[in-house]
């Protein structure tokens, strides 16, 4: 059985239809990468799978977890599904040991030293086991990603979501990010990526998944797709970031 | 009546700055934890909550603390409920000062980016877990300034509980007025005493704002 299951998916922000009925399965340990144009609806649709969109029609499952619409207990799905943002948002109070520890302590309620040696292994896992003590400010925008991505496995979620992870970096910081993934995928671990980096995406995707004006247009594996494109939309798509 | 000397001038505004100081505190403790349950209730999920705590909040910036501090000492009256001017007093700063901290503070929660609340909602935690590990540690250092400044407001209106009859600084002040036929000499040293009440907070208050700006402290 998939382990994100999205069915029938419809959102809407006032009388703006952004999702018109996504569906869309993810096995484990498959990498999904989902391209389009800006506005075409990635975000929303990687937001809706931890429910930090709402969404009128659909259902979402996630290793069990269903999510409905106008759900609003989400506490156990969140922990099965862990989400990168393309700002960062390292809680800039803490350092980056406490950042990776803090979900674990308060959610899990896993006892300190657990949670440290977590942090510390989650750290080391993205490069950067000597940062324990840094705060966010005291760290590069590659270095404060890699610490996000610690953040969010160190609660061993089920599906990473990562939502433009790379946009907001000094080119030159881009593939110490992408190299994490990377691993991660490599690792075994589901994820679900929007990215603008279509090299990365063929490279590391198992599938790609086009999506315009809020509907999933086109999708299939990596080369095939961008070899072959069927649909014009795709081939514009393709044709205006080479 | 010049057989009262200058020095018992002084001896009774000292005391009327006690308990204008005491009034100060307790309206800023009491109000203090009244406002936070506000902030708490101002961006609660619960719709009415938060309705009833902007309601609340409009009500009392709203309307001139007289007019609270008469409903408060005069209505009580009328229910059969006799307050103290002092309680009365208490009563009425207490709910004039929990509604501007509340919005003080919401305003501070409010400036810390909506990232933070996402990647901590996104790591599980819930509505309280993040205003307590995630939000309010930020917003507190937004807060202290501000917070302090305002501090200066409850001073100063501690000044109109006098009109229902608490015998604060402003109040010994017109007593001794009267008694010295010297109100320009009582009201001077009355204005002296809000001062080196309001002179140190305000400073503290602009420290504490140019440092907020200049430093980003852990
Ligand atoms: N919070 C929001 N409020 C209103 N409209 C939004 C909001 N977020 C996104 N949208 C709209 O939804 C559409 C899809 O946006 P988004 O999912 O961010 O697209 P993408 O990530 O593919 O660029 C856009 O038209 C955008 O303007
Ligand atoms: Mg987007």
């Amino acid at each position: 059985m998939a382990l994100v299951r999205i069915d029938g998916l419809h959102k809407h922000f006032g009388s703006n239809h952004v999702l018109k009925g996504i569906n869309l399965k993810v096995e484990r340990g498959e990498v999904v990468a989902l391209i389009g144009r800006s506005g075409s609806g990635k975000s929303t649709l990687l937001r809706s799978i931890n429910g930090l969109e709402r969404f009128e029609d659909g259902l979402i499952e996630v290793d069990g977890e269903r999510l409905h619409a106008g759900q609003t207990n989400l506490r156990d799905l969140r922990q099965k599904v862990g989400m990168v943002f393309q700002q960062f948002n390292l809680f800039p109070h803490l350092s980056a040991g406490q950042n990776v520890m803090l979900a674990p302590e308060v959610v899990k309620k896993l006892p300190k030293a657990e949670c440290e040696s977590i942090a510390r292994a989650m750290l080391a896992k993205v490069g950067l086991a000597e940062k324990f003590d840094a705060y966010p400010d005291q760290l590069s925008g590659g270095q404060q990603q890699r610490v996000a991505i610690a953040r969010a496995l160190a609660m061993q979620p089920q599906v990473l979501l990562c939502d433009e992870i790379t946009s907001a970096l000094d080119p030159e910081l881009v593939s110490e990010v992408l190299a994490v993934v990377k691993t991660l995928a490599a690792e075994g671990m589901t994820l679900v990526m929007v990215t603008h980096e279509m090299r990365f995406a063929r490279e590391v995707g198992d599938t790609l998944v086009f999506m315009h004006e809020g509907r999933i247009h086109e999708s299939g594996a990596p080369d095939t797709l961008f070899t072959r494109p069927r649909t014009p939309e795709l081939a514009n798509f393709i044709g205006s970031i080479h | 009546m010049n057989d009262i000397s200058t020095w018992d001038v002084v001896r009774n505004l000292l005391d009327g700055v006690l308990w204008t100081l005491g009034l100060s505190l307790t309206a800023f403790v009491l109000g203090g934890l009244t406002g936070l349950a506000l902030l708490f209730a101002r961006i609660a999920s619960t719709a009415w909550l938060r309705k009833l705590a902007k309601a609340y909040i409009e009500v009392f910036q709203g309307t001139p603390l007289l007019m609270q501090l008469f409903i408060i000492f005069f209505g009580s009256s009328l229910i059969g409920l006799e307050l103290s001017p002092w309680l009365a007093a208490a009563l009425g700063l207490t709910l004039f000062t929990s509604a501007y901290l509340g919005e003080i503070w919401r305003g501070c929660v409010e400036s810390v980016p909506k990232g933070q609340w996402e990647a901590s909602a996104s790591l599980a935690l819930s509505h309280f877990e993040q205003m307590r590990y995630v939000i309010l540690p930020q917003a507190l250092k937004i807060a202290i300034a501000p917070t302090v400044g305002f501090s200066v407001q409850v001073v100063k209106g501690t000044a109109v509980t006098s009109i229902i009859g608490f015998v604060e600084l402003t109040k010994t002040g017109s007593m001794l007025a009267n008694a010295t036929y010297q109100p320009f000499l009582v009201f001077g040293l009355v204005a002296l005493g809000y001062f080196a009440l309001c002179y140190p907070l305000s400073v503290f208050s602009r420290r504490l704002e140019r440092s907020a700006h200049g430093t980003r402290a852990h």
